[in-house]
Formats: C-alpha cells, sequence, structure tokens
C-alpha cells in the first residue's frame, strides 16, 4: 500500500519515469517478467548512465567477465541488483555499495544463452535506474558440471583466496579469486554448492560492500571492487550455502 | 469440501506456527508420550520406539492405506535407513549422500531441502546411507558423509551453523542421527575399517560450540571446554597401554557410528562403541578398551561413568554399537532400572542402567560358535577357542591364517537396525539375522585413509528358507516368545504401538505389522523397494498416521557374499511412504 502510494507521487514529481511501459532497449521477450521479479511495482526508468560492461561475444560460457558501474549515481545508491534475463537461474548479485566505496564491481558469470545482461540501481529515493547490454554467447554454462567435478583439487582448497591491489589515481582497485566449485545444482547429481555473502571490510569495521551471490557467478570467482581511500587496510569474508565461512586480509 | 478446506486452514495454521514453537529439551524428554510429535530418533531418547497409540490396532490395521508418498528423486537412490522426524505439521526426513528433505505431513509436498556438496573423496565403510535429523529449538541438525555436524533453519533449509567433526580423508564420517540431551548435540563418529579413534562429542545445540569430547579408545585426552578455554578432562581408561599392546590404540577403532541414547532419569548417555581396529585380535593382544562396548556417559562432563564390554578382544567383527534401550521391569516388588541391547555377537544383555552391572544374557540366535557362553556372574563370554580365526604368523608364509567357520557373520545377529520394547508386552523386539561366516586373518598395518581389517571373510546363509528373524524376547527369562522368519535378512528397524502391532520393514519391500502378542502377520503394503529405515507413528488431526522410508542398500548388498544371491534383484528407490486409516 505505502509502495503505491510513494509510486503514485513520484510519478507526479517525475513525469520521465516509465511507470507505464517504456519499450525495453534491448528488446528481451522476459523483460516485463524479470522486472516483475527483481523490481516488482516500484517506479524504474532506462538509464544509459548506468553501464554493464561485456566483450562482444563469450567464447567461454563458463568464465564471461561482466563489469556494473554506477558511478554516475554515488553516493544516493540503496542497492544495485544484476541479472540475465535467459539463464535459468536469473540472479547474478545483489550488491549494497558503502559510500566509501565505488559503486562498480566486475565478476564473471555463467551464462546459459545469448541474453540481456541487467543491472539496475535502487535510488534512495526509491526509484530504479536499469542499465544493460547484449551478451552473445554460445550456450550452457550452467548445465556445464564445474571443472571442481572433474578434479578434486578444491576439496582441500576450498575457500582459498589470493588478492591483489591496484592503486589508482584515486583510491585503489582490488581483486581477488576464491577456490571454489560454484555448483549450479543444475548438473545432474551434483548439488548446488556456492558462494552466498561476500563481505569486505575496513579495518575500522565497516562493511564497505555486501554482495549477495547467486549461482550464475563462475567458478573459483574473480571479484573485483574499487576503493576510494587507498591508505586503509581491508578484509574479506565469504560464506557459502554449505554453512563454510572463509575470511581473508586482503 | 468443507471439513477439507478447514483441515487446509488448520495446516496451513500449524505450518505457520513451526519456527515460534522451537523444540525444547522438555520436548525431547517427554517425546515418548507426545503422540502428536516425533522429535527423537528412537520415538523417545531411550531408544524404544513405543508409541501409546492405539487407534491403528490389530482390528483396524488391515483397512490402513496410503495417503502419500513422497520421493528423494535425483539419480542417487542408495540405501535409506532414515528414521523421519515430525514436529508441526512438518515432517524432516533424511536420504542417501547426506541430504535432507522437509515435508508437509498434510500433502506430501517439499517445502525445502538440503543437499551436502560433498568431496568425491568420502570413505562411508558401508554405502551412503543417512539415519536421521535432531530437532533442536528451530534448527535441524544432522551428521554428513564428510564428518559434518550441519544445523539447518527449520523453516527455510537453509544452514545455521556448521561443524567439522573430523577429517574425512583419515576415513571418518557420520552416519547416525545426532542425539540431543540437555541443549547439547551429541555425536558418535564412523570409520572403525580405517582405524580411526572413535569419539563421543557434544555440542551447544543452538550454537555449534564443542562443549566435550571423549575418545573411545584407552589412552587417548578427553577435552571439555570451560569458557571457551579447552582444558584436559582424563585419559580414557586412565592411560594408555592398560589394554592395548604397543601403539596399537593410536589406531584403535571403537567408532561409535550408531549414535546414542538418552535416559532422563539416571542422566546419562549410553553409546556403543564399535569393533577395534585392525579385525586381525592377533596383533592386539588385551581386551582393547573400549571397543564393542557399552558405555555410560555424563552428558555434562563427558565422563565415562561405567562401561560394559560385550566383546573384549574381538576377533570377528563383532563391532558391538548396538543401542542400548532403557526400560524398567519389576522384580521381587522392586523396580529394575534396566536397559537391554541385541549385540553384534548374537547375545542379548540386560545391565542395570545406573551401574552397568550384569543382570542377565542371553543368546537371541539359533547358533554362536565363537562363544560357549557367557560367564553367569560378569557376562564376559566364554570363548571357544577353535573357533578364534588363526594366526597368520603361524602360517607357512605368514600370510594368512586358519580359516574358522563363526556364527553369527560379522554382519551381526543383530546390526544397526534398531529393537522396539513394548510397554504393554513388555517383550523386546529384535530383527536378527542367522548366518555364518568363514573368516581368516591375514597381516596388515595401520596407513591413514586406506582400509585396515587384516582379514578377509565370505558370509553364508545357515537356512534355505530364511535370513531374518523376527524375534519377540523376553527380557526377564531371555525365552523367546514367538519369532517371524523372512527370506532376506532385516535390515530395517522396529516399531511397536499400543495398538497391540509391531511394524518394521523387509529388503522385499514389505511394511508388515505383526500382532504384538503372537507374531501373526495382521497387515502388509510393498512399497516398491526395499524397506531399511524405521518406521514412525503420531498423530495429526486426531487421526493416527504411520510412515516409513522405503529404498534397498545398506551394507548387506555390499558385503553380502553368497547372500547376495537372495537380494540382487532387489530395486533400489527413495520414497517415504505415509499410511493411515480411512475416514
Amino acid at each position: 500500500m505505502k509502495r503505491t502510494i510513494a509510486a503514485l507521487f513520484l510519478s507526479a514529481a517525475v513525469p520521465t519515469l516509465a511507470l507505464a511501459a517504456e519499450p525495453d532497449p534491448l528488446e528481451s521477450p522476459l523483460w516485463d517478467y524479470m522486472r516483475q521479479q527483481f523490481i516488482g511495482q516500484d517506479p524504474y526508468r532506462f538509464d544509459d548512465r548506468i553501464k554493464v560492461n561485456l566483450p562482444e561475444f563469450a567464447e567461454d560460457p563458463t568464465q564471461v567477465p561482466v563489469t556494473v558501474d554506477a558511478e554516475a549515481l554515488k553516493g544516493n545508491i540503496q542497492r544495485i541488483v544484476a541479472w540475465a534475463d535467459l539463464n535459468p537461474i536469473q540472479h547474478i548479485f545483489t550488491y549494497y555499495p558503502h559510500p566509501q566505496i565505488i559503486p562498480r564491481v566486475s565478476l564473471r558469470i555463467k551464462v546459459q544463452q545469448g541474453t540481456a545482461i541487467r543491472a539496475a540501481v535502487l535510488t534512495k529515493e526509491g526509484v530504479w535506474h536499469v542499465g544493460g547490454s547484449y551478451l552473445d554467447a554460445a550456450g550452457g554454462g550452467c548445465t556445464t558440471p564445474s571443472a571442481a567435478a572433474g578434479n578434486p583439487y578444491w576439496e582441500s582448497h576450498l575457500g582459498e583466496m589470493k588478492s591483489k591491489f591496484f592503486p589508482r589515481e584515486q583510491g585503489g582497485r582490488y581483486k581477488f579469486k576464491v577456490i571454489h566449485p560454484m555448483d549450479t545444482g543444475l548438473v545432474d547429481a551434483i548439488p548446488e554448492f556456492y558462494i552466498e555473502q561476500v563481505v569486505v571490510r575496513s579495518d575500522q569495521g565497516d562493511d564497505l560492500a555486501r554482495l549477495k551471490l547467486s549461482q550464475p557467478v563462475s567458478e573459483n570467482p574473480v571479484i573485483t571492487f574499487d576503493v576510494r581511500d587507498n591508505t586503509q587496510k581491508h578484509s574479506v569474508w565469504l560464506r557459502d550455502n554449505g554453512g563454510n565461512e572463509f575470511e581473508q586480509a586482503l | 469440501m468443507k471439513t477439507f478446506a478447514l483441515s487446509a486452514l488448520v495446516a496451513a495454521m500449524t505450518v505457520a506456527g513451526t519456527a515460534q514453537a522451537g523444540v525444547t529439551d522438555k520436548d525431547i524428554i517427554n517425546d515418548q508420550m507426545t503422540p502428536e510429535d516425533v522429535v527423537t530418533n528412537g520415538m523417545g531418547p531411550r531408544g524404544q520406539r513405543y508409541s501409546p497409540m492405539d487407534k491403528i490396532n490389530t482390528k483396524t490395521v488391515k483397512d490402513m492405506r496410503p495417503v502419500w508418498a513422497f520421493s528423494f528423486g535425483g539419480e542417487k537412490q542408495r540405501g535409506q535407513e532414515s528414521q523421519p522426524i515430525v514436529k508441526d505439521g512438518v515432517m524432516y526426513v533424511t536420504a542417501s549422500y547426506s541430504r535432507v528433505f522437509a515435508v508437509d505431513t498434510n500433502t506430501g509436498e517439499e517445502l525445502w531441502e538440503y543437499n551436502a556438496r560433498l568431496p568425491d573423496g568420502i570413505m562411508p565403510c558401508c554405502d551412503v546411507i543417512n539415519r536421521g535429523v535432531a530437532l533442536y529449538d528451530d534448527l535441524v541438525i544432522f551428521g554428513t558423509l564428510d564428518a559434518k555436524l550441519v544445523a539447518l533453519n527449520a523453516k527455510t533449509g537453509k544452514v545455521v551453523w556448521k561443524k567439522k567433526v573430523e577429517d574425512y580423508k583419515a576415513g571418518y564420517s557420520i552416519t547416525a542421527a545426532p542425539l540431543i540431551a540437555k541443549g547439547k548435540v551429541i555425536t558418535g563418529v564412523s570409520g572403525g575399517e580405517f582405524g580411526i579413534v572413535g569419539k563421543v562429542e557434544a555440542y551447544d545445540a543452538k550454537t555449534g560450540k564443542l562443549a566435550w569430547t571423549r575418545p573411545t579408545v584407552e589412552g587417548h585426552m578427553g577435552y571439555i571446554w570451560k569458557d571457551g578455554k579447552k582444558t584436559e578432562n582424563g585419559i580414557s581408561g586412565g592411560q594408555a597401554g592398560k589394554t592395548w599392546p604397543g601403539d596399537l590404540w593410536k589406531s584403535g577403532g571403537a567408532a561409535t557410528w550408531l549414535g546414542g541414547t538418552y535416559d532422563p532419569d539416571v542422566d546419562l548417555l549410553f553409546f556403543g562403541t564399535g569393533n577395534p581396529a585392525p579385525w586381525n585380535s592377533h596383533l592386539r593382544p588385551g581386551d582393547n578398551l573400549f571397543s564393542s562396548s557399552r558405555l555410560a556417559i555424563d552428558p555434562d562432563t563427558g565422563k565415562i561413568v561405567w562401561h560394559f564390554q560385550t566383546t573384549p578382544h574381538d576377533g570377528w567383527d563383532y563391532d558391538g554399537v548396538n543401542e542400548l534401550v532403557s526400560f524398567d521391569y519389576k522384580a521381587n516388588g522392586k523396580t529394575v532400572k534396566a536397559a537391554a541391547t541385541a549385540d553384534r555377537n548374537g547375545f542379548m544383555y540386560v545391565l542395570n542402567r545406573e551401574n552397568g552391572d550384569f543382570i542377565r544374557g542371553f543368546p537371541f540366535v539359533d547358533k554362536i560358535t565363537w562363544a560357549k557362553g557367557l560367564d553367569p556372574k560378569t557376562g564376559r563370554p566364554i570363548y571357544d577357542d577353535a573357533n578364534r580365526p588363526g594366526n597368520p604368523a603361524n602360517s607357512k608364509d605368514g600370510k594368512k591364517g586358519k580359516s574358522v567357520l563363526a556364527i553369527p557373520s560379522f554382519l551381526g545377529g543383530k546390526n544397526w537396525m534398531p529393537i522396539a520394547y513394548s510397554q504393554d508386552t513388555e517383550l523386546f523386539y529384535v530383527p536378527s539375522n542367522e548366518w555364518a561366516m568363514d573368516i581368516w586373518n591375514e597381516p596388515t598395518a595401520y596407513k591413514k585413509g586406506a582400509a585396515y581389517l587384516g582379514a578377509g571373510f565370505t558370509i553364508k546363509p545357515m537356512n534355505d528358507e530364511y535370513i531374518g528373524v523376527l524375534r519377540a524376547m523376553d527380557p526377564k527369562t531371555g525365552k523367546e516368545v514367538w519369532r517371524y522368519k523372512n527370506y532376506a535378512p532385516l535390515w530395517g528397524g522396529v516399531l511397536a504401538t499400543k495398538g497391540n502391532l509391531v511394524f518394521f520393514g523387509t529388503p522385499e519391500g514389505y511394511l508388515k505389522g505383526l500382532n504384538a502378542k503372537t507374531g501373526k502377520v495382521e497387515y502388509e503394503f510393498n512399497t516398491g523397494s526395499g524397506i531399511v529405515g524405521s518406521p514412525v507413528t503420531w498423530e495429526q488431526n486426531g487421526e493416527q498416521y504411520l510412515s516409513v522410508v522405503s529404498g534397498w542398500g545398506g551394507a548387506v548388498p555390499l558385503w553380502g557374499g553368497e547372500v547376495a544371491k537372495r537380494v540382487k534383484h532387489l530395486n533400489q528407490g527413495g520414497t517415504v511412504w505415509t499410511f493411515k486409516l480411512p475416514k
């Protein structure tokens, strides 16, 4: 009820909002359905400033690099939700960035076929800004057994992390990799097993970034964050759906 | 139609109430006498597997019929040895490969499932089974084949906490249902075939914090955690080397793989311990404490209060983990606080559960060759030395000792499948098997993560017509009151009810209901795959329900020798069957 009232109010105040049926610039057959899943009845608009950067073609559908960049709305973000319209499991991640972190994240994902990849950014005013790109891909990334399924290496290295820090003009970039099969549960006889939570903490104990991941994130995830203050020390904490927790200083 | 809508509403309300009505210690202690739920493995912490319900009885049972069936699905249909747990309209049941399912008890619809992602390197000796969950507060707790305890949110199936109990690469695993006593979740470990060291551990049920650990092999230090600090808590058995030679106690086995029972009356945990490792007994002269024993453990401190060893210096894999079931009886006008256990070695024992004193023991199988009998005072076996497998060191090439025919076989007069005790007939119902084995010893040495037996064997049936025998045993006299014979070996648990019925399943797929007084078959229904699980019964909407898990597997098809011929045509499955009387 509250939401409807807010929406009505907002629609009066911001006439450019696509409350009715602004056509999907990516012309995805599932746009309306996905919108209901992830945005519901909230007001939204397509916004070119929300960037979803993808390769031209995903040669390896199990490792597709994706960068979501919402810097245009920095300081005004509640959360960012990313999904792939035509994946069997659509949700990729939900990201809660702290003001001390640049709202840009890169990781790799699995795709089942060519699909629109979306990022919807909810601002503090309660409006969703939706960006997206179309990914051309060879299929099958989500239903291919992980490499871990054929190699017991992960069993004794689960959760091991490697990280690097790249200072930039302002702030710096963390890139870390963690050993994890990230099984989707869509392969016969291999239960879903994936990292659900990622938290980047500053040495003051602030949660700078909270990420909720879903099964489409690639095996042995590689995740990149940008921080504004490169003098701080940071650590990362992960938890998978099996209840395993991992923590490491970056 | 109206009735349907109303019951659906009631169902919705009970389901919604689940998370609020968390399971308490009181619920667990009173489980046996609260028909509306089954919150413990054993249908009560004493493990009597007795229900005071009698709507389904010898007169009405003929009309009992299935109301729903639930498939575990997948390609993981292996032995299903689980006992379902029921609380507030939800059934929590485990399946092969460390899976847990929550099922709506009204409709049989799945609410959630949890599949442990197991490493390829797990080493279960005897099929990838699981025997069930424990409930505490709003948690569903179970053990996995990679030796972890996992606590799931009862409403969502999401992991709340998870603890590594031991290293699966050293051969540890967990298949038993955990036990809850006084806010702690208590577990044992499997792995006696790999030279592990058995132990019993208690964790805070809500947080998963380790409270104490008690090794079950003499010589190993126990620990207790006080204010988060690990403190030495006494060496099991006082010191190393009293009943073990050299350093064999360091890989001495005595796995606590079947879990335990708890009697709030005397406030003791009862855990059985498995075979000493290796099987070749000539390598380890001595009694080899605390292998093949029953241990009474203080739930607060993890100290061993008493022990009773059924097979000292076990040379036949009489892996005595068998459950110790508490019961009271009257003798000379006095109440005896007793407990009974039907051992792998073919003898049934009645003990004083306060101090472990031997009251009486008697065979519950037709023939026993490894012992001539029990010492009437102590219960210690009187060995027949001719029937201990020969020492390979005495053979010409030192590679194979003399083979002997031993009865029962190592799969036991009774294996894991739990007995039931009826408070009405005052009889124990013992699922037993009549089989023998040729067994010989070989040299062996311990190597981490490798089988550690030093023995070879082959199993053979004693009779052409049957292997399985469900027996009604009188614990006061040691007499068999009746028997029911089954072609294939029995491998599932028993349930006794006030309805004068005894329920159990057979590998041929039948759920059977027998007259508790006479053994007459009053009911049978074929579930489509072999039953190696344990039936439960509970009350819902004023009606008596009964469930059993069907799905052939377990140790028999893996180790069965000549017996395998009798079971190789049996097909696998993985289904919960639920029954009630028609309205």
